[in-house]
């Protein structure tokens, strides 16, 4: 393959596109040898050079999906962007060729990259809401890219942009053009997006991490809507994520990149049951729905990505890989066919062995690694009772009191969580799950309902007993770097707990700050360190040793590795199982994620709109939900376990039958500031009556002791069916 | 899964995620970095060694430069720059004009420091008051500033100074009683914004007080805004000396001060004498141009060593 | 949108209540009291004590701000002692040729220095992106009266453009009649205003550049001059409105230096010469209305500001 070549003739005036079909086998796109480089500079000013991509190369025929996969800085979002050669600024390719169609896009002027844009490539990007001009109604947005290409009059413009905008599904397009993005909610905004790239009906879509910024529901929908879409066009995709679930139904093929280099391509079902490189082999085994229900401690991938400043010597995961040897760390290695058809290729010195399966989940059980018995209910630590937590919406001297409207974010949530336990709460962005966690650890009063920590209601603790209670429960945030002060040195930031507790003397306090980072891994001497200094997990390390600090019984953790990538994800979320069976704590774990309240948690309890609607053991509640919404958002989450068939597993799904008032969720969530009379999830329920709109449901435990949920029509398995 | 597998499970301590690789050596301290992206931008330098020139110029010049600036000297009233060894000429009332610039600008220098500064530091304790309390406090403290800086700050200024006799001490706290507003306002924003970081938050939740809040958090953050709005409220205060001389309300002579000479320099413009003109004035300039590449080269200064990475 | 009117209408109530305050506090702050202040340096004690009781001024002081409001909704802001003539009148007749001056510059000043922002944006780290910041710096940092003469020097006397003396016509129609007079005061103040538009502008674009959605329309297929038209411009010019609700203070202020330099006949040499013979009912009535007059401006651009973006229009 050549590196350099002179960039393709273009044709003046007409359209390198518009020539005659191409045949079949030829690829729409491909990548040759990109090389690309960013030049910028560094916190101190000092100029460097990050090469971002290094001989990259794919190729994509007609129609085809293909994900591109990998962890932050791993050139996924570089590669499908240059594309479009919409690089951030003082990014350049070096070398290289990318040809769409025959023309090379990357030494392409930039006309004839403005005519490609939008017309026969489409882009949708990650965050709706800033990808929108915000003063600009999104009918003008979407119906502009066919002023730019189509040269069409205002009015067909319009007709084709309500069109587009009621193909993406959205409700009453003709009178959403006018609205501005503001008014749409989260996932309407991203189908105006997708309107708005499909408008002219490209041959190829670039969908760069799509669903990142949506909810769980929402991103179900979207990409949903993305995989109809593109079988009704015929167009090519592109889908860029790090999500592996994300990327498991939706392509045809993958390639999973590290470090700015392809590090294997495979068909979809290939990649998923038989990686050949050690980092994909080691990617799926770091994901929690691997180990979940197994108390087996995730597999890890000690260390970070290298820093793309220097060109790495030798193989570029070899510094992280456990079967590296000499020649990894010295020779580069060039991509090799897995088999005879060469449609998946790999580079990597020690293959994976394809014959020698990695342990399914539930085999191979330590007896060590015996689940953590949680204690009786003797052994409650925190009770939380009937707790409300009401905010004012727009208060102001103007507004009289009777008209004040409030915004309820918890409404009425029981919870206890037991000495040794881990209890997950799950459920999507706004539905006070944050809040459950400040009320918890008292960051927050309740407006109604009490908190109890081993019997003491804080509300009645008087200010010496309540900064004495402060030692038994902590908050791990889910951004350490901002809950520590940009000023402090690590050392003075870990003691700064004991300090204001007055825990034993100076030397005595730096005795337990070592003795803390020993405990989560961390060097000595990073007490003479800046918390800018460190990487999100080790920040995320340092938030979890200050908030041990005072040997908690308790600690809350507030969603704290949804910032980190899959395996420093693991490696935290390993070391914060281990500090739990040595030292008996109990967590109250926090998160959006399914896969990783299933890793961790004993017990969980799924919040919709302010209240618990399911509580139970997590096996139980996981396997055989009971409300709707959990059922939902189980069979919506998804998953990237797929068996040899290519279809996915549906891994995270109930076993039982496929019960009435199943399946994805549709609509979305509304707001807390009015929400539905009776039952909060009525609007979206498959199963709603009259009763679900005037009747509050209590909780009620159809399927035995422990296991309870509000809802009038519980999914009680049908008898004799369920196993 | 093959035993030689199970060894990456393990979890590993972080020793592969050096952040650098300087090895886990203690960082520099925060000053001496800042120190250092001062020092990189040319701007900011510039500005201070054009600050260091003027105060040696304006202090360190007259014993060089040994010029009577109280008493008149008609005779040689409005010579030309190079005349009888005057390297500037001399004013309508025959003061050697290069020493008259010395003299002048210590006044100025003087009172924009002095007036600038305690501006600062009263708007900083009263901003910091209103953003710690919140609620009443506040919106009763802001009202008050919103109101006195509606009424543009010059007429004010003349106000106060047309009540009063001037002389240096009472010329600053003028100055200052007008010029604390707007660090009263932006020090207020600053503290409001820190209070509910999540490192106050993440105290306050170990049992940590409002005392520690402020002065172990909120205070030693806040000091980069501080330290740079007081640079620009020294450029505006010398500034607004400028403008009280030249409308006439400054101390009276034979003191002087740049804007007071640009003052009495502006009658002879119709007779072509520039000399009276241009030094004062372009001292100013220069002197107010200093303060603010400082400033700015400051707050990038203080900004960089926040960024996350 | 309407909750936002009412909000900032209400702020601007409780302000121009405390401007008329701060007015009151500093007319009793005069050396010898309003009484001295109206009835001249030579009153004689009996005439201060007999003016006090007759107007009221021995009376508890929130007693006297009362009757001090009343006075001020009729339009009584007392009598200037030197041009023997009452303030408002003469308030009246200066305010619009000082609002016609401030109009004029800001007009000019919005005219050069938004293309000039722009083109710096655009060739940002380029020589003219420096030449123009060092220029703006030295704009900045150039007091407004040195200016003034500097361009009195240049254009006045060096070469005798334009006069070095404003228009001196009585009503607003006559001095726009002689458009050469007012050259000089105009550029003078706009100067200032340039240095300030366009280095918000070219942060401003900058800005918008950067944004996702200026990727987004570069991903349609726009040139870069239409994304800057169609997209960045109207970003980046809502703000501008509240900037120069702002910068209202700092302008009036100019206006005090400019048209004392310039022989102006606006509000601002009606103070300085007030100013200059200690004529106080004059400087607190243009010093009173002036804060009002800023008030109700930066409300304006306010709500102009609110028209203009859709996010804070159409919030019910």
């Amino acid at each position: 393959m050549p590196t350099t070549q002179p960039p393709g003739p273009v044709p003046s005036g007409e359209s390198p596109l518009s020539g005659e079909p191409l045949p079949a086998h030829e690829p729409l796109l491909s990548v040759e040898d990109l090389h690309l480089s960013i030049a910028g500079r560094d916190r101190a000013g000092a100029e460097r050079t990050v090469h971002a991509l290094d001989g990259v190369s794919l190729r994509l025929a007609p129609g085809e999906a293909l994900g591109l996969v990998g962890e932050s800085g791993s050139g996924k979002t570089m590669t499908a962007l240059s594309v479009l050669g919409l690089l951030p600024p003082g990014a350049r390719v070096t070398s290289g060729r990318v040809l769409l169609e025959g023309t090379d896009l990357a030494a392409a002027p930039d006309q004839v990259l403005r005519r490609i844009r939008g017309e026969a490539v489409g882009v949708v990007f990650q965050d709706p809401l800033s990808s929108l001009n915000p003063t600009m109604t999104i009918g003008a947005q979407v119906a502009e890219p066919l002023l730019l290409h189509r040269g069409v009059s205002r009015a067909e413009a319009r007709e084709r942009a309500v069109e587009t905008l009621r193909l993406v599904g959205l409700g009453q397009p003709g009178e959403r053009m006018r609205n501005y993005p503001h008014q749409l909610s989260g996932g309407m905004r991203q189908r105006v997006a997708i309107a708005m790239a499909l408008v002219c009906e490209p041959k190829l879509l670039i969908a760069d991490e799509p669903t990142t910024a949506l909810d769980v529901t929402t991103q179900h929908q979207i990409l949903e809507l993305i995989g109809e879409l593109r079988e009704r066009l015929g167009m090519a995709l592109i889908l860029v994520s790090h999500d592996l679930g994300v990327i498991a139904r939706r392509v045809d093929r993958v390639a999973v990149m590290y470090a700015g280099k392809v590090a294997e391509q495979a068909p979809v079902a290939r990649l998923f049951t038989s990686p050949r490189h050690r980092y994909t082999q080691a990617l799926f085994d770091a994901l929690p729905e691997r180990a979940a229900g197994t108390s087996r401690p995730l597999a890890t991938i000690p260390g970070l990505p290298p820093s793309l400043t220097r060109r790495p010597a030798g193989c570029r995961f070899a510094p992280r890989c456990a079967y590296a040897t000499d020649v990894c760390r010295t020779e580069e290695p060039a991509p090799r066919p897995a088999d005879d058809e060469g449609v998946h290729t790999y580079a990597c010195f020690h293959p994976a062995d394809p014959a020698a399966r990695p342990a399914a989940p539930g085999e191979a059980r330590p007896a060590e690694d015996a689940p953590a018995s949680p204690g009786t209910d003797a052994d409650v630590l925190l009770d939380l009772d009937d707790v409300r937590r009401e905010y004012p919406l727009h208060s102001s001297p103007f507004t009289r009191r009777r008209d004040r409207r409030l915004v309820s974010a918890v409404a009425g949530v029981s919870l206890t969580v037991r000495r040794g336990e881990t209890f997950g709460i799950v459920g999507e962005s706004g539905c006070g799950k944050s809040t459950l966690g400040r009320l918890a650890v008292g960051m927050e009063k309740p407006t109604g309902g009490s908190v109890r920590f081993e019997g003491d209601d804080l509300a009645t603790l008087d200010r010496a007993h309540l900064r004495a209670h402060r030692r038994r429960v902590q908050l791990m945030f889910q951004d350490s770097y901002a809950a520590m002060d940009p000023r402090m040195r690590v050392g003075a930031i870990l003691r700064e707990p004991l300090v204001v507790q007055g825990v034993g003397d100076r030397a005595a306090q730096e005795e337990r700050v070592r003795g803390l980072l020993d405990e989560v891994g961390l060097e000595r001497g990073a007490v003479h360190r800046y918390p800018h200094e460190f990487s999100g997990g080790q920040r995320q390390r340092l938030g979890l040793a200050r908030a041990l600090a005072l040997a908690p019984s308790l600690v809350v953790a507030d969603e704290p590795v949804s910032a980190l990538d899959v395996s420093v994800q693991a490696q935290i979320l390993n070391l914060m199982r281990d500090l739990q069976r040595e030292k008996g704590l109990s967590y109250l774990f926090i998160s959006h994620d399914l896969a990783v309240v299933r890793y961790l948690a004993d017990r969980v309890g799924v919040m919709y709109l302010g209240s618990l609607v399911e509580t139970g053991p997590a096996a139980e509640v996981f396997a055989r939900p009971l409300h709707p919404y959990t059922r939902g958002l189980l069979e919506t989450a998804d998953s990237a376990v797929v068996d040899s068939a290519g279809e996915t597993a549906v891994d995270g799904a109930p076993e039982a039958g496929p019960a009435e008032g199943a399946g994805p969720l549709a609509g979305e969530t509304p707001s807390a500031a009015d929400p539905p009379s009776g039952c909060r999830f009525r609007t979206r329920c498959p199963l709603a009556t009259e009763l679900c709109a005037t009747t509050p449901p209590e909780p009620t435990a159809p399927a035995g002791e422990g296991h309870l949920v509000r809802c009038h029509f519980p999914l009680v398995p049908v008898a004799g069916s369920a196993g | 899964m093959t035993a030689e597998a199970a060894t990456p499970t393990t979890p590993q301590p972080a020793a592969g995620e050096p952040a650098d690789d300087d090895g886990m050596d203690a960082t520099p301290g925060l000053a001496r970095r800042t120190l250092a992206v001062f020092a990189r931008n040319r701007l900011a330098l510039l500005g201070a060694c054009l600050l260091a020139a003027l105060l040696a110029f304006c202090f360190l010049g007259p014993l060089v430069h040994p010029t009577d600036q109280v008493h008149t000297d008609l005779d040689q009233a409005s010579l030309a720059p190079g005349e009888a060894g005057h390297l500037l000429g001399t004013t309508d009332l025959g003061y050697d004009m290069l020493g008259r610039l010395m003299h002048g600008g210590q006044t100025s220098l003087e009172v924009g420091l002095a007036a600038g500064l305690l501006a600062t530091l009263f708007g900083t304790v009263y901003g910091a008051v209103a953003g710690y309390f919140g609620g009443w406090v506040d919106a009763v403290l802001m009202r008050v500033t919103d109101a006195a800086l509606a009424i543009p700050a010059l007429f004010l200024l003349v106000v106060v100074a047309a009540m009063v006799t001037p002389s240096k001490p009472v010329l600053i706290l003028v100055i200052a009683s007008v010029a604390w507003l707007s660090p009263a306002r932006l020090i207020r924003g600053e503290a409001l914004a820190l209070r509910s970081r999540d490192y106050v938050h993440a105290m306050r939740l170990m049992g940590g007080g409002g005392g520690r809040a402020v002065f172990r958090h909120i205070v030693p953050n806040a000091v980069g805004t501080m330290i740079v709005n007081a640079t620009f409220q020294i450029a505006d205060a010398i500034l607004y000396v400028a403008y009280l001389s030249f409308l006439g309300l400054s101390i009276p002579p034979p003191a002087a001060d740049w804007g007071s000479m640009l003052s009495s320099g502006i009658t002879y413009t119709q007779v072509g004498y520039w000399w009276l003109i241009f030094p004062p004035g372009l001292a100013i300039v220069l002197v107010v141009a200093a303060f603010n590449f400082i400033g700015d080269g400051l707050r990038d200064a203080f900004d960089v060593r926040l960024q996350k990475n | 949108m309407t909750r936002f009117l009412l909000k900032r209408t209400g702020q601007a109530l409780v302000v121009l209540f405390l401007v008329s305050l701060i007015v009151f506090v500093l007319l009793h702050q005069l050396p010898g009291g309003p009484a001295r202040a109206i009835l001249g340096p030579k009153a004689t004690p009996e005439a201060i004590a007999h003016f006090n009781h007759l107007q009221g001024y021995d009376r508890s002081l929130p007693v006297q701000y009362g009757m001090y409001l009343k006075r001020l909704v009729t339009g009584d802001l007392g009598e200037s002692y030197k041009l023997n003539q009452p303030v408002f009148a003469l308030l009246t007749e200066r305010l619009p040729k000082t609002l016609l001056l401030t109009g004029l510059s800001v007009v000019l000043a919005a005219l050069l220095a938004i293309p000039l922002g722009i083109l710096q944006a655009v060739r940002r780290g380029r020589l003219s992106d420096y030449v123009l910041t060092g220029a703006a710096f030295v704009a900045y940092a150039t007091p407004v009266f040195f200016l003034g003469l500097v361009l009195i020097l240049g254009f006045a006397q060096q070469w005798p453009l334009f006069p070095a003396e404003a228009p001196q016509a009585e009503s607003v129609g006559g001095i726009l009649a002689e458009p050469a007079g007012l050259v000089l005061p105009v550029v003078t103040m706009a100067l200032g205003i340039i240095a300030m538009f366009s280095r918000y502008m070219r942060s401003a674009v900058l800005d918008n550049l950067g944004e996702d959605y200026v990727r987004t329309a570069r991903s349609k297929g726009q040139s870069q001059v239409r994304v800057l038209a169609r997209h960045v411009l109207r970003n980046a010019l809502i703000p501008l409105a509240g900037l120069l609700g702002l910068y209202l203070p700092t302008l009036f202020s100019g206006t005090l230096v400019v048209e004392s330099m310039f022989n102006y006949p606006g509000m601002g040499l009606l103070f300085w010469n007030a100013a200059q013979s200690n004529d106080f009912p004059v400087l607190l009535g243009v010093t009173l209305v002036v804060g009002v007059a800023t008030v109700l401006g930066s409300l304006l651009t306010d709500l102009a500001y609110a028209v203009l973006d859709p996010r804070i229009r159409s919030v019910s």
